[in-house]
């Protein structure tokens, strides 16, 4: 027997089997808290820091680390009048967890930078990225900057802290709660009442099929075409640069789902961290759509730190270039993402400059069109770079469509990869349709009898597992 | 108590689950080809089904069949056999590039080569199908060729998705000599050359992952010549390292034509 569970090094994936048999023992004992917050406080907690060992072995004691610092800080700046200490403290605090970050993240990284300009050869330092650090480090951050301007007060409880630093939904992927947020809920805890559960793991199941079903399936033709984009027709690219629009969309959401799901089924409201991104008309309302918590941290702790638009056009300009290019380092450490976070930068800064004459077009129904079509094609261009190993991948991708455009792939894609093509349509339909199509089945699970709820459940679950076993043909042959 | 009412829920679930795949291991059967998958408490704590390779009897020493137990051995004839052959070549469309070359190989030392390209095929598409051992019954070889395997070098879980169908292959091949030529990889596979060589007995399989190619402008498959030359690899293995070595001296010929070629297009049942 292999029990993934006791096995360090992989996190516990809210999307895995084992994931499933460890509510099964978590949900009752938090049931047996009976409302008692520090009870459960101190249950979610074990839990937490149990899933952080299993994810990243002893490196998980540098999360509780940051919490124990960041905590000790926030209280050691409150208690001072001194603006010149409160300052030193604030930004060795953010130092030390930027520093941790930086340097299990993009040490390597840096280095080869280093070896590209100077020559040389170059061995990577064996580091492993403890798992959530992007995360726990934003928030972390986010809280000491928080109490140091003076919008919350230092939390209480250390455990309270350790507890929202860790706090195992979020771990993963985020959403990134902000501790003022987060600490008001988690100060006056109730458990959840009976809709709240059942709109919770309605939210999870919805993120479970954007992930585990058409997220991974696509993924694996992704993954195909963008390994080796040399032997792929325009029309396989094609497919491949949509498919991976709708791919990222529903893995990150999906499991910004899955945490927030689960989240309310605990009693917490995590906020809504991804609203229909893909109808944005523009790249700004873009960014206030797609994965807002992180969006609004970058803008709130980088871009309005950097002055935001109250230092001039040009300075507004370089603002959001350089809070892009953060935004970029963040999903990785490799000049794709730079590429990613630098074009959309741009296209943010084309945007601003812009919105005089757009705010001038009358709105009509084929103007908000044309204009989220045009907003899809950026994303889903600048989404290239970011998939790609480097890029001279990302130009033959881009190229590719153009340059081996071919008619007649497109009768062969679909007889060969018909439920690809399926999934895909599926998908960008689902994000297009009326939200009120898909409140209404939300309120007939949170109202049904528990046997339709199970029905739904069993559904949900068999999808995944035929999906899982749904391979993507690589080539395609026929006539060729 | 709700979240005690969610605990129940997804207890019935999971006992559903772990009911279809004690009663149904292989998925529950709809219609046609269709089913429903199960895997249950079986995936969740990774209980695999033995390989059934009973097909092939190991002869090996005990010693050496006990250091790797996995993997069945056949013993190596001290000579090869040099008698004509009719060899049936089965595979992917990998065939393309390498049959032309076989089959100079074959004209040249007296065998017959009949080939079925199958273009698109996997593993799963041969093993779920009674075709391999259809063509075997149709052209009576005594040896058999196969090449399989570059559409499945990123399938996920290969072990758990495709080793049935491997086994199914070995079964239909049964007791016939055989030689499997691996995929010319042009990325890491996910596991599928270390499903075949640990499924298949030692010399059976012939491992291209390493060799040098020349591909194609699709970036997978080898050019005609760089084929040729893979084939000319292989040939050398069977004779002097494989565990059924045959008569293949090198040919004169480039290219020559089979016998026969089937082909069978992706979505042919």
């Amino acid at each position: 027997m292999d029990f993934e569970f006791i096995t360090p090094g992989q996190p516990l994936m809210m999307s895995s089997g084992t994931f499933w048999l460890v509510m099964i023992v978590f949900l009752p004992v938090l049931a047996l808290t009976g409302g008692r917050r520090r009870l459960m406080t101190v249950w979610v907690t074990a839990v937490s820091v149990l899933m952080a060992i299993k994810g990243s072995g002893a490196l998980a004691m540098l999360m509780l680390l940051t919490a124990a610092m960041d905590w000790m800080t926030a209280h050691a700046m409150s208690k001072t009048d001194d603006p010149v200490r409160k300052r030193v403290m604030l930004w060795t605090s953010i130092a030390c967890s930027a520093g941790l970050l930086a340097y299990f993240k993009y040490a390597n990284f840096a280095l080869a930078t280093w070896h590209d300009i100077v020559g040389g050869n170059f061995s990577p330092l064996d580091l492993v990225l403890p798992v959530g650090i992007s995360f726990y480090t934003f928030r972390t951050i986010s809280y000491v900057v928080d109490v140091y301007k003076g919008k919350m007060r230092p939390v209480d409880s250390l455990l309270d802290y350790v507890f929202y630093l860790t706090f195992f939904p979020c771990m993963v992927a985020g959403p990134i709660v902000r501790a003022r947020d987060f600490m008001p809920q988690l100060e006056q805890w109730r458990p959840a009442v009976e809709r709240d559960v059942w709109d919770g793991v309605w939210q999870f199941l919805v993120g479970l099929v954007k992930k585990a079903v058409v997220a991974d399936y696509i993924a694996q033709y992704t993954a195909i075409v963008y390994g080796n984009t040399t032997g792929y027709s325009g029309v396989e690219l094609l497919v491949a640069v949509v498919g991976y629009a709708v791919q990222i969309y529903m893995d990150f959401s999906g499991y910004s789902d899955m945490a927030i799901g689960l989240g309310r089924v605990m009693g917490f409201d995590l906020g809504v961290n991804f609203d229909l991104p893909y109808r944005s008309r523009n790249v700004t309302e873009f960014w206030r759509r797609w994965h807002i918590s992180l969006s609004f941290w970058l803008r709130d702790y980088i871009y309005i730190s950097l002055g935001g638009n109250r230092k001039g056009k040009a300075r507004q300009h370089l603002n959001l270039l350089a809070t892009m290019l953060v935004g970029g380092l963040w999903h990785g450490a490799n000049w794709n993402f730079v590429l990613w976070g630098a074009g959309h930068g741009v296209a943010l800064c084309i945007h601003k400059l812009l919105m005089p004459r757009l705010k001038a077009i009358e709105d009509t129904r084929w103007v908000t069109v044309a204009s989220v079509v045009a907003t899809c094609v950026v994303v889903a261009v600048l989404w290239v770079p970011f998939a790609t190993a480097d890029m001279a991948t990302a130009g033959d991708v881009l190229g590719g469509v153009f340059s081996r455009w071919d008619w007649a792939y497109i009768p062969v894609m679909a007889s060969v990869r018909p439920l690809l093509l399926t999934v895909i349509v599926l998908a960008i339909a689902s994000h297009y349709m009326p939200v009120r199509w898909l409140e209404a089945a939300k309120q007939w699970f949170v109202a049904t009898r528990w046997w339709w709820r199970l029905a739904v459940i069993v559904a949900v679950v068999q999808l995944v597992l035929q999906f899982a076993g749904e391979d993507v043909q690589p080539f395609l042959y026929a006539s060729f | 108590m709700p979240l005690m009412r969610l605990t129940g829920v997804l207890l019935a679930a999971l006992l559903i689950f772990g009911v279809l795949s004690i009663f149904w291991h292989d998925g529950v059967p709809l219609w046609g080809d269709a089913s429903l998958k199960t895997c249950g408490l079986g995936r969740l704590f990774a209980i695999d089904s033995p390989s059934d390779t009973t097909a092939i009897v190991p002869v090996a020493a005990v010693d050496s069949a006990a250091a790797t137990p996995a993997v069945p051995v056949v013993a190596r004839p001290a000579e090869p056999d040099t008698t004509a052959k009719t060899i049936l070549f089965v595979g992917d469309s990998m065939l393309d590039g390498l049959q032309p070359r076989m089959a100079a190989y074959a004209e040249h030392n007296g065998h017959k080569l009949y080939g079925v390209r199958w273009y698109s095929s996997t593993t799963q598409v041969w093993g779920s199908s009674q075709r391999l051992a259809g063509f075997i019954k149709q052209y009576k070889p005594d040896y058999v060729i196969v090449c399989l395997g570059a559409n499945e070098l990123f399938v996920k879980d290969i072990k758990e998705k495709r080793q049935r169908y491997l086994d199914e292959m070995v079964r239909q091949i049964g007791s016939l000599p055989f030689v499997w030529i691996g995929p010319p990889n042009w990325k890491p596979d996910t596991g599928i050359n270390e499903m075949i060589e640990s499924t298949l007995p030692r010399g059976t399989f012939y491992l291209s992952k390493n060799d040098k190619f020349v591909r194609g402008k699709d970036g997978a498959h080898p050019t005609r010549e760089s084929a040729a030359q893979w084939c000319d690899r292989v040939c050398r293995w069977i004779v002097a390292e494989s565990a059924h070595p045959i008569r293949l001296d090198v040919p004169k010929k480039k290219y020559a034509n089979s016998t026969k070629t089937d082909i069978l297009q992706p979505n042919e049942k």
